[in-house]
This record gives structure tokens, sequence and C-alpha cells, in this order.
């Protein structure tokens, strides 16, 4: 897993090691709102090539988030707790999504 | 309620007075039948390894619903650790069985089950994963047998299950009412089915519009109003009927399948959890095959581990076990069984946390297991044969050795080394012969290529997730496909001066 220069950016991108990429993991990271306002600061995104989900230590919904559909696990997601998205290859917390529509549902997520 | 013991499942099972039919005849004392009680046996050492120390870190597990220890053939896998742990439990099983011990299609039913039944609530609204997680809770307390039941007769091929001249060949919903549904049709080939307390129904096929009587799960109890059995053949089965154990070569264990018809069977809407929602079907059928396909990594090399091992003793008996061609051969055999256990555990340990708290094995690793279990078996099978010598098909039978006039001349002519008893040589021959060409031969061969499904559709799954496009732009890299290419810079290779 590499972190790509989360420090200066407001959306953290975890990335795979990329040995067996079904989708342009760089292009879903360009595709962040490292910018927008209404995206909370200290948000992270795990952007695993495949379905195997290694960013995120192999789970589809990252643990503990709390957002509504992040699993059935997931504790209650505070203001302090900025939100944590699982990318997959085709699946953005475990819900199948089109490689181009990646991005576009991360970041309607992130501003849940 | 504490986990049951071997003689209390048999117990149990006898309990049920289940509705089963062999050669034409209904057969009441099921337990106790000549044909049936070595695949009880097979069930019932999941529950004598369970009871023991020395295996407990496989055969139990903690049950994330109520944290007691419970069979692990009820469990949810928590971790990919419990992925891997169900895989060495079932190789365990198959070395202490030496044939399909069953209980898998169980447990990999209700671990499809637990994320689909979450999924279809997340976006219809439905309760589903509630009521499972109850029905759940009833098998781990009680420590109860559930068969999986997916694959449907289903008829003409080239049908949907609604354009069937006869919509019974696959199991569907002939009536709704407000306390529950009526359903109708079989299932085949279903493993351990007499040998379940319950039966949980899974639609066989990916469900397509017409087909919603069709998209339906539910559990019911395996001597439910309706349900009855017909027990199905297996080669050389009637060797078992005979007075002596030699000739059957696996005297206490065997497996066993079923056509499991449903005659109007009636089911409370709180053991339903699909119906008619067509779109989660193909998830289920792909989950409970990727499960099962897993389970083969396991099973089937517990049995190679058994069938290698009788090789190198036939190999000892004949005396050859020093011969390189020998050796070579076993060697072959444990590098192919091998492979196997390495898929099972690669799915095993590449598998995901699923979004409904599960988790679930790398579906291309495990349908790569299974496809390797189409082809290995066979070869294994093979070299046993090919160490065993023709004697395997050729030697007289138990009664000829048992008679006074002509057993002393059995005993004169099969025997090998000098110092192994000619009865034990015999046995391992018709240990070989049970894997290979007799009943065993059922679970370790054809259910091999069939079981979990058919080589096609393992093809078909690696196909959809094989990457391929991905392996064409590495290719082109590597290549440099698409980088002008300069004439002018080719020279002729200069003679080395010599």
């Amino acid at each position: 897993m590499a972190d790509a220069g989360a420090e200066e950016r407001r959306v953290k991108v975890v990335y795979c090691g990329g040995c067996n990429p079904h989708i342009d993991r760089e292009a879903v990271a360009a595709d962040l709102p490292q910018d927008d306002p209404d995206v909370p600061r200290g948000a992270t995104v795990h952007v695993s090539g495949c379905l195997r989900a290694c960013a995120s230590d192999h789970q589809l919904v990252a643990e503990g988030d709390g957002r509504a559909g992040a699993g059935a696990e997931g504790a209650s997601a505070g203001p302090e707790r900025p939100p944590v998205i699982v990318v997959a290859g085709e699946l953005v917390d475990g819900v199948p999504t089109p490689s181009s529509e990646l991005a576009a549902a991360v970041t309607r997520k992130l501003k849940e | 309620m504490a986990l049951k013991t071997p003689e209390e499942f048999v117990q149990s099972l006898a309990d049920l007075h289940l509705q089963i039919y062999l050669f034409g005849e209904k057969v009441d004392d099921y337990v106790n039948h000549p044909l049936i009680r070595p695949s009880i046996n097979c069930m019932a050492m999941t529950y004598e390894l369970a009871a023991m120390p020395e295996y407990e870190d496989l055969m139990l597990a903690t049950s994330h619903l109520t944290g007691e220890k419970i069979n692990r053939f009820t469990h949810i896998h928590q971790s990919a650790e419990d992925l891997a742990k169900k895989v060495k439990m079932q190789r365990l099983l198959g070395q202490k069985t030496g044939s399909c011990f069953q209980r898998c299609v169980g447990m990999d039913a209700v671990n499809a089950l637990y994320s689909v039944t979450w999924e279809t609530d997340q976006a219809k609204g439905t309760d589903y994963h509630e009521r499972f997680k109850k029905y759940l809770r009833y098998l781990q307390e009680e420590d109860l047998v559930a068969d999986g039941a997916m694959t449907d007769p289903k008829g003409d091929r080239s049908l949907p299950p609604h354009q069937q001249p006869d919509p019974d060949v696959y199991v569907h919903i002939v009536e709704k009412r407000d306390d529950g549904i009526v359903v109708r049709g079989a299932k085949a080939h279903q493993t351990g089915a007499c040998n379940s307390h319950e039966i949980i129904v899974m639609p066989t096929i990916a469900m397509r519009e017409g087909d919603e009587d069709f998209a339906v799960s539910f559990s019911c109890p395996a001597n439910a109003e309706g349900v009855s059995y017909i027990y199905g053949r297996q080669s050389c089965d009637t060797r078992k009927l005979e007075e002596t154990d030699l000739d059957v070569g696996n005297m206490r264990f065997g497996g066993q399948e079923a056509l499991m018809v449903f005659d109007d069977v009636f089911v409370p809407w709180e053991h339903v959890y699909m119906c008619g929602e067509i779109e989660f079907s193909g998830a289920l059928v792909e989950r409970f095959a990727g499960f099962h396909r897993q389970s083969y990594g396991g099973c089937k090399v517990g049995v190679g581990d058994v069938l290698i091992g009788a090789a190198a003793l036939a190999a000892e008996y004949n005396g050859v076990a020093r011969a390189s061609h020998i050796k070579d051969k076993i060697i072959e055999m444990t590098h192919l069984n091998e492979t196997l256990f390495s898929c099972g555990l690669a799915c095993s340990y590449e598998g995901v946390k699923m979004p409904a708290g599960n988790w679930q094995i790398d579906m291309l690793l495990a349908n790569v297991c299974k496809q390797n279990i189409t082809r290995f078996p066979y070869e294994i099978a093979r070299l046993a044969e090919d160490i065993a010598g023709g004697l395997m098909v050729t030697m007289p039978s138990a009664q000829d050795l048992a008679d006074e006039k002509i057993g002393p001349i059995v005993e004169k002519f099969l025997v090998g080394t000098c110092d192994t008893p000619v009865i034990d040589r015999m046995r391992v021959l018709r240990l070989i012969e049970n894997l290979t060409l007799g009943a065993g031969a059922v679970g370790y061969r054809t259910e091999s290529l069939h079981g979990a499904g058919s080589p096609q559709a393992q093809r078909i799954m690696i196909a959809r997730q094989s990457n391929l496009n991905h392996k064409k732009e590495l290719a082109k890299a590597i290549a440099e496909v698409g980088k002008p290419w300069e004439k002018s810079r080719v020279k002729k290779p200069t003679a080395v001066a010599g």
C-alpha cells in the first residue's frame, strides 16, 4: 500500500500494490474532489485494482465506517470521524459500479 | 444446547422418520441400512472429531451471533483465517473417512445466503437477513446438519424455467398465502440429503424476467410434509449388502446422493429468504458455487492423501517401493494433491470481508481451484491404478479367500512380500478399487468433475474475471506495440571473428 501525498490534500488516497488492476486506479484518484469544500478534510479513499481489496486489508467496506449503506457492522460516524470509502475493482463500498463512474460515486459518498 | 455427540446425531436422524426410497421400496430403518449407514458414519465423524481436543482448532469456531463454541460447519466465516481453517478441516475429514463426508453443502449455503440476504434487504427493504440470522442461530445452537439444495433437474436446458413443458423440473412457488408459500419441484444429486436435519433451498441458475416464481430460497425440516428422497445408486453399491466387508474397500465410510422431491411443501414466511427477487438469484448461485469450489480444495485433497497412502502401501506389499519409477509416481501424485490444497488455501487467504460482515473467498482462485479438481484426481487415480497393478480388478472375492478348499490357493498365489499377510494386500487393493472405480469413485472422481458445477461453469467464471485487457496491455508494453519503427536503424549482424 502507498499513501499518495495525503498531507497536502483534502482526500487521502491509499493504493493497493497494483498487481492485478481491473480499473485505472490513478484515474480514479485523479478525479477525486481534492479542493471541494463540501468534502470533509481527512477523508480517506482506499483504491484497489481488483476485488481482493488489498488497499483496505481485504475489506470491501472500511472497518467502523458508519455511513448509510456502509456495511452491516459500521459504527456511528460523527463529525470527528471523516469518511472512509473503499474502491475495489468495480465496487464502491461493495456496490457494483462501472469503472467510468467510480470517481463520481466516491465523490457522492464523500459528500453524504 | 451443547454440541451433539455422534450417537446423538444418529439418534436425531432416526427420529426424523424421513421418507426414503431405495430399490423401489421405502426404507424405514435407514440408519441401520447397509447401503446408507456408511454415509451416516461419515457425517457422524464431523461430530466425533469436534469433540476431540486435538482437532478442536479446526473443527470448532466461535459464533459471531452468540459468542458460543459451535461446530465449524455451522459457522459464518469471520476472517481469511476462518476460510483457511475450513479448507484444513475438510482435508482432515477426507483423511479420516476416505470419502465425501457431505456436511459442506450446508455450510456453503449459509455463508452464501448470509451476504445475499443482507444485500437484498439493502436494495429492496425486505427483512430476509434478520429471518436468516434467526434460523442460523437455531442451526448453531442445535448443532444441526443442513443440506444446501441447489441443483434442479432442469429439463430442457435450452429453455428458461418458466417455459419448461413441466415447470416442476425447477423448484418453484405454486401458491403464496398470508402465512407462507407452497413449493413444488425437485433437487437432484443432493449430497448427504438423507443425513440432514434441515434443507436449505436455493435457485440453480440466475433467473430472468418471467422466472420470478423460480427465484426462491427457503429452509424447511428434512421431514417436512411432502418431502421425500429417492436414494442414488453408486458403482458396486450392492457389495455393501454382502455378508463380508472386504470387497467393499472402504468398510465404514461412504458418500450419499439422492433425488429430493418437494410435493406441495408449505414453508412459513419466517423461513423464506428469497421470493421473486430475480436480480439476486445469480449472486446466490455464484457465491454458493464459489464457496463449494473452495471446499473441494480441502475434501478431495484429504481423500487424495488416503489414495496416495494406499498406492504407496500397494507398492510396498508388491516389493517395488524402492523402484525409481514408483517413487516418481508417488511424488507426482503428491505434487498434484498439494497443488489442489494450495488453490484451496489461496482463494481463502485472498478472501474479502463483505459489506454484510462475513468473509468470502476470492472467486477467480476458487474457480481455478475447482477447475484443477476436475482434472487432478483423475490423474492421481490413474497413477494409483498403475502402481496397484491389474490384480486390483481381477482379484478373487472374499468368499473365495474364506473358502476351505479355494482359500489356501488364493493365499498361495496372491502373496506379495513375505512379511505381508495376503488379507492386508487385498484390503489395500480393494481400497484403491473403491476410490478409483467403486463406490468411493462417485465422490473422488465424478463428483470432482461435476460437483459444485461442471468444468464449463468454472471456465465461464474464469473468463469473466481473467482481466484479459490488462494482460494485453502488459504484452503491448513489453513488446513496444505502437512505437514508431525506424527501418534505417536496422543493421545486419556482424560476423564474429573466430
